[in-house]
This record gives C-alpha cells, structure tokens and sequence, in this order.
C-alpha cells in the first residue's frame, strides 16, 4: 500500500478500505510519522477479535521511550483480524508501517464515517503543523 | 489542532502525601483535565506509606523479583518503564495539552523537566546530568526502574536519581516521575541524594525552585491552585473503578 492512497485519523492512524463479500473491511495501522515520533518500541497490545469499536475509541496501546500511547479507531465496526506476529516483531511496524506493521482489520458498520477522515495531502499539512 | 498560546496558564498544585491509588487517579485525573480545559497542570506530591508501583505493561508477578518490597502495597501506573519503589522521594506530576510544542514528541518534555532538574540541583551545590547513553536491550533490563538506565534520565554520577515515564491520550499527555531523596529500606539499594551528596534537600524548597525552572522552559504561567473539586470526584471513581482494584493491579 501507499501512503498517497490512504485515509488517515487525527490521531495518526491510517486506513484502507477494501469490500469483502458485500462487506467494507478497514485495514488499520500507523502512520510513519506518528512511529517516527514514538521511537524505540517494546510494547504493543491489539485489540481482541471479535470486540466492537466505535471510531474514537482507544483499542489498542503502545509502548516506547517508558510512553504509552493510545491507539485510536478511525472507525465504527467489528474486529475481524488482528496482526497477532506484530507484538512480538516490532520492527516490523517501523520497518514496513503500511504493509507488513498492520495493527488490525474491522468490519465498518457506518460507512458515512469515513467521511471524517483526512485525504492524505490534509494530513501531511497536519503533521507539518505539529512538528514545527 | 492549534498550537497553543504561551506563555500557558499551568494550575500548580502542592499536595502531601497520600495512597498510591489516590495519586494515580489524581495523576489520570489531572490528564483527562488538560485536554479537556486545554491548560496545563504541575503537581508535586509525597507518598503515605512504602509504594510499589508497576509500569503499565509489567506483569505483576515480577514483584516477586524484589525481596525488599513484598510486603509493600502495589499500584499499577497508566505510565511505562520500569517498577518504582515510592518512599523518600518528591514525586511530580505534569499534564500538558498536545498542542504545546513541546508535547508533540515523547523526549521534550522529558528533556526539559530534567534539564530543569539538573539547574536546580547545581543551585542547591548537587552535580547531576542528563544521561545521554543508549537504550538498554529489553532483555537485560531490571524490575527497577531506578536500577535501568534510559536516555534522559537524570544521574549523580553513575546513580539514577530522577526517572520519568508518560501517557499519551488524544488531547493530552500526563509526564510523571521521581526524584531520589534518600534511600529506602525497602529498596536499600537504590542511593539518593542524602547517600550520594551528602545533603539532605527539604522537598518543598526543591519544589519550590523546580517548578519555576520547568515554567520557564516550558513557558507556563504558574497559578497555585488546589485541586478542583470535579477533579477530585473523577479521581474517586477512577480509585474504585481501577487504581483500587485487584482487577487492574494485577491485570497483567
């Protein structure tokens, strides 16, 4: 995947949306900006498959430089999928963020609300106001 | 989100000693307000009796690798890094909107409540530094956190007497740490700054000049303030709900 083609959460999550079977599955994970700012990884904790999130909603948590950072749902849905590997192979989420570092997939149940995600030149210009 | 306007208003809060509970919650508390009332909040506070507390991802077993503070209660941190034995120490607590500058990234804030640390300490005749060594690998590192050594924290020669840890929320980020005054019973091995200068520091005098310090270089304008009261009834239910709990405890 490339970062051009994805949406991204205020709170730099990226998204890919894919339909599955009539269904619309978000592929989530996090932005090489925000991991260039965490630095130095040792813990992640997923979300439980199964569990229900609304967007907004912390699902997850990571670890780096004695910081826990929430991770945050960029949508409403079901967890499908997790990359249960990645805990145990953090460098693959520095490594290779918008491929193999993938956090999680959900089944979206509210469509519209992607419409509140960024395209990714809105969260470009974002991340170059946070990091001035 | 927009940067904030600085100087920034920063409540500054003075409180004794207490349950590592009570000043767990106080800390979530104090969090949760920075983001919602986008100021900033400075809290020193003590401990009622011998603490441990855990960093957010250790498993609670490993307590049992410390002999000397079994019989302590213990309290889990939303925060990481290592165990942390809380007696003779002045503990701070900082939360901070997203959108102060310095927030953005994990190292400057502790770079700054430390280099603050380490002027107010060679006022006081102390001589400490910012440790600017490597990273220890996961695997070799200790229960203690004052036994690890990360960047940025503060020594007094090889000795550790300052560590800090973070939570970062959407809104928000809650810095805390610990200085070493004197060591404990309960950690006996762990030297302060009686131990390693031979000076025994009053905690509001150090207080007093270190919270000026961390206000200038983080531009906030102090207001001595106590804690409000819709604080103080969050940090009730967040005692029941976690830091009080077995459930959270010893989740991991």
């Amino acid at each position: 995947m490339q970062p051009q083609d994805l949406l991204y959460a205020k709170t730099h999550e990226w998204v890919h949306v894919e339909t599955d079977g009539g269904s619309k599955i978000a592929t989530i994970g996090i932005s090489h900006f925000a991991l260039e700012a965490l630095t130095d990884l040792v813990f992640l904790e997923l979300p439980e498959v199964g569990r229900q999130v609304k967007a907004g909603d912390s699902f997850g948590e990571v670890e780096s430089v004695k910081a826990v950072s929430d991770l945050y749902s960029p949508v409403t849905g079901e967890v499908v999928e997790v990359n249960a590997a990645l805990p145990d192979q953090l460098g693959q989420l520095t490594d290779d963020p918008y491929g193999a570092g993938w956090i999680a997939k959900i089944k979206i149940s509210d469509e519209a609300e992607l419409q509140n995600l960024l395209a990714y030149a809105d969260y470009e210009k974002q991340c170059a106001e946070e990091g001035h | 989100m927009t940067a904030s306007k600085l100087p920034l208003p920063c409540q500054l809060i003075l409180d004794g000693p207490e349950t590592g509970g009570w000043q767990m919650a106080v800390d979530e508390a104090l969090l949760e307000a920075a983001a919602d009332n986008e100021i900033a909040y400075l809290r020193f506070y003590g401990w009622s009796e011998p603490t441990l507390s855990l960093g957010y991802f250790q498993p609670y077993r490993d307590r049992e690798r410390h002999a000397a503070s079994r019989d302590c209660p213990l309290v889990r941190r939303q925060t990481g890094g290592g165990a942390i034995l809380h007696d003779r120490e002045l503990t701070y607590c900082l939360t901070v909107p997203l959108a102060h500058p310095l927030a953005a990234d994990t190292t400057r804030l502790y770079e700054a409540v430390h280099g603050a640390l380490v002027d107010v300490l060679a006022g006081f005749g102390c001589v400490a530094q910012i440790n600017r060594g490597p990273v220890a690998a996961m695997s070799e590192e200790p229960f203690l956190c004052f036994q690890r050594r990360a960047p940025l924290d503060v020594l007094s020669g090889s000795a550790k007497i300052c560590g800090s840890a973070q939570r970062r929320r959407r809104g928000a980020v809650l810095q805390h740490g610990s200085l070493l005054l004197a060591a404990s019973s309960h950690a006996p091995q762990l030297p302060g700054l009686v131990e390693l200068t031979n000076q025994e520091l009053s905690p509001r005098s150090l207080a007093q000049s270190w919270q000026a310090a961390i206000a200038g270089r983080l531009q906030l304008r102090l207001e001595p303030a106590e804690l409000g009261e819709t604080a103080r009834r969050r940090a009730r239910l967040l005692v029941r709900e976690r830091y009080g709990s077995q459930a959270w405890n010893q989740r991991r």
